[in-house]
């Protein structure tokens, strides 16, 4: 086998859509097309095979009503009405896949034209629907969008089960539709295992980026929309020796950081472990949820067990709801809720995810309840175990705390996710419950997390069902293949603009990467490095990530070179375990495979790229250029 | 200056003498590249004295000694320890936990 390196440079898929939007933009300009004749581009903005944009003009203003053709019957017809304009560029949502769909559209003159837009097969990776249950007239013009847990793509059903929508890019986390329509979720672009991504994007449901919002402690689990548009997003400052403990507050037009939320300064990290915590990872906020109401912000931290308040202004602790079990007893007196009611029926939430603040001030959330116990030898395993969503009310004058919903915990270890999923809070009695992390083996709830199963192995599934329950009755399920991390139930087309034309913005910044200053001694060697290593660089337009193959104990260390100029990032080749792992998207199967991701923030001019193995530095024969 | 030492040696150092105890693996990434640091550091302070420990081969030392994993650097100051970093550190953050020994 010969000694070969792959290098792969791309734009970022911002510039890469506006390149597109620009020679469609062009073709149109040029033919001027009709109504009666109309341009239709497939996917225009390349990540979304399910979509079409429909160009053409009028003489005068119309607002043109686009309907796209049910499979079945007239009533799944979906239909939009956009506004006024002479040249119409109309976004075609909710395509079947592999299949001629009927389009049409019609003027408030009485003319219409009717289109035949052809898709194709999606992505054999896809998870399917295996059962849903649901009606159209309980969903509406909505479909059910789920974001993905690992390498499985952001998809969405409509009620019948078929994939109406789908991304080709893995975004991550949350999903949320902002209130221009827009929707805010993870980016794609890997930053630091374990899933920690460059921040966020706003996108349109065509898969046009607006925005990617980056973040130099990267983006994980969970953001929220203020009352002007600004967005809370969790993160972490990677140059501490603990993650996942940080919130910050995003500027929406600038991407500037205005805020920041440190929960060090308010929790201590070595009291109310979960199962899964360790001194790393000892919080892992995956929720954020502002309360106008008290001003305040409520954090999830699966692993301390513990929905937290803090006061929004200065960051300081209001409340805990947990089980006290492990705490410290002036911080029990002084901030844990006391179980009143119908306590022979109350169960804390153990390992939760997405907490929300209903209108009235309950709290509630999913309460995966994953070991279910604060200490070892009152661990419940997994496949005896139950998952559920809940509400709680708490009266914060009284440090008291109410059980007044569940859903799941008569299910028992079928509706088990030891990992990730949400509630929903639609109103009174009507809630969504999506547990997306469940994994059987052998037909049992696994003791392992849906992400380090061997799906190799029949008699390993994963699993996500979604229910909405409206005054005790379900009136929807959907389960389907794979494991998601989110449920957000949303109609395609929105009231304000469905697309915005104009170039997409990278904001924020990354960070500027660690680098170690010490070189350990090695023999300039003038070849590539072992074929063993099967080393690939990637580079992108702010930063490059460096894939390769490692022995566990292996030396390495990444070297750029430019004249006098060094720079050294080491790579560690040991195994490691995450005890966590919400999103297994850059999760590689060979854990032997390592990549890291260089921030080209800090670095200028061309750098030729070298590799030390041991006692050898390699050449790569890759140069990587920094603006 | 740098010495390797086993669970006896161990046994016979100065108590009272300030110094560090490192725990390594032959096998470990992150434990080759801190000898490198660790070496600079000799270099920097080569007064001070650094231990060296195969945490393989000294099991019931590092059971002892409470020590998890590796790379794991114990400082000691007459007879306790003072501070303790896990995993590989840069020079600066080791040299800071040796001269707050001082």
């Amino acid at each position: 086998m010969s000694n070969k390196i792959r290098y792969i440079s791309e734009d970022h898929l911002i510039t890469r859509q506006n390149r597109a939007e620009t020679e469609f933009l062009a073709a149109f300009a040029a033919e001027k097309p009709t109504f009666a004749q109309p341009q239709v581009v497939l996917n225009p903005y390349l990540i979304n095979p399910l979509c079409a944009l429909v160009m053409f003009t009028t003489s005068e203003a119309l607002a043109p009503t686009l309907t796209v053709h049910g499979r079945r019957y007239e009533r799944e017809n979906l239909s939009h009405t956009f506004k006024a304009a002479t040249e119409h560029f109309l976004p075609v949502l909710g395509l079947y896949e592999d299949f001629a769909n009927t389009v049409s559209i019609a003027l408030p003159d009485g003319r219409t034209t009717t289109l035949t837009i052809r898709t194709g097969k999606l992505p054999a990776e896809v998870c399917r629907c295996l059962n849903v249950q649901a009606s159209l007239d309980y969903l509406g013009d909505a479909i059910m969008f789920l974001s993905p847990a690992g390498k499985n793509l952001p998809t969405a059903y409509d009620y019948k089960g078929d994939i109406r929508w789908l991304l080709t890019e893995n975004t991550m986390f949350d999903i949320k539709r902002m209130k221009n329509g827009n929707i805010v979720t993870g980016s794609s672009r890997f930053c630091h295992m374990p899933y920690n991504c460059t921040g966020l994007i706003e996108i349109n449901l065509l898969g046009k980026i607006y925005k990617e919002y980056r973040m130099p402690g990267n983006y994980h689990h969970d953001h929220f929309e203020m009352d002007n548009g600004d967005l809370l997003a969790l993160t972490q400052d990677f140059s501490r020796d603990t993650v996942e403990d940080m919130c910050v507050l995003l500027d929406r037009n600038t991407g500037a950081i205005k805020k920041t939320w440190d929960y060090r300064r308010v929790l201590p990290m070595d009291v109310g472990g979960s199962g899964s915590q360790d001194a790393h990872d000892w919080f892992h906020n995956n929720a954020v949820w502002y309360d106008k109401g008290s001003n305040s912000l409520t954090l999830s931290g699966r692993h301390q067990d513990a929905i937290i308040n803090i006061d929004y202004e200065s960051g300081a602790l209001n409340w805990i709801i947990g089980d006290p079990e492990g705490w410290p007893q002036e911080m029990v007196d002084k901030y844990f809720f006391t179980p009143v009611g119908d306590v022979a029926n109350f169960d804390w939430q153990y390992e939760q995810h997405a907490c929300v603040v209903c209108p009235d001030g309950d709290v509630m959330c999913f309460d995966n309840g994953q070991y279910r116990a604060k200490v070892k030898d009152k661990y419940i395993a997994n496949r005896d175990n139950f998952s559920r969503g809940v509400r709680y009310r708490i009266d914060t004058a009284k440090m008291e705390i109410e059980q007044v919903w569940q859903y799941g915990k008569e299910r028992g270890a079928e509706f088990f996710s030891p990992y990730i999923c949400n509630v929903e809070y639609y109103g009174e009695g009507h809630y969504m419950i999506h547990s997306g992390g469940i994994g059987r083996e052998h037909g049992y709830a696994s003791p392992s997390l849906g992400a380090f199963l061997d799906m190799k192995d029949p008699k390993a599934e994963l699993r996500s069902i979604t229910v909405e329950e409206k005054d005790g009755i379900v009136l929807y399920q959907l389960e389907t293949e794979g494991n998601f991390y989110r449920a957000e139930k949303l109609p395609l087309y929105h009231g304000g603009d469905n697309l915005l034309l104009g170039e997409g913005r990278l904001l924020g910044s990354l960070e500027v990467t660690e680098e170690f200053d010490t070189v350990p001694e090695a023999e300039e060697v003038f070849e590539l490095p072992p074929s063993f290593h099967n080393l690939l660089i990637e580079e992108d337009e702010d930063r490059f990530v460096f894939h390769g193959k490692f022995e566990k104990g292996t030396l390495a260390m990444l070297c750029l070179e430019s004249g006098d100029e060094r720079h050294h990032y080491f790579l560690n080749t040991s195994a490691s375990w995450h005890l966590a792992m919400c999103s297994g998207a850059f999760l590689e199967k060979d854990e032997r495979d390592i990549k890291i991701h260089i921030s080209k923030l800090g670095l200028h001019g061309m750098f030729t790229v070298k590799l030390i193995i041991n006692d050898r530095k390699y050449q790569t024969g890759v140069s990587i250029c920094c603006p | 200056m740098i010495s390797e030492i086993n669970e006896q040696e161990y046994e016979a150092l100065d108590e009272k003498e300030a110094k560090m105890i490192e725990f390594y693996s032959k096998t470990c990434g992150p434990c080759k590249m801190l000898s490198f640091v660790l070496k600079d550091i000799a270099r920097q302070k080569p007064e001070f004295p650094i231990y060296i420990v195969d945490f393989d081969e000294n099991r019931e030392l590092k059971e002892r000694l409470g020590v998890k994993g590796f790379p794991t650097m114990l400082f000691y100051k007459e007879g306790r320890e003072v501070s303790r970093l896990e995993g590989l550190k840069q020079k600066p953050a080791i040299i800071s936990a040796i001269e707050a020994l001082a």
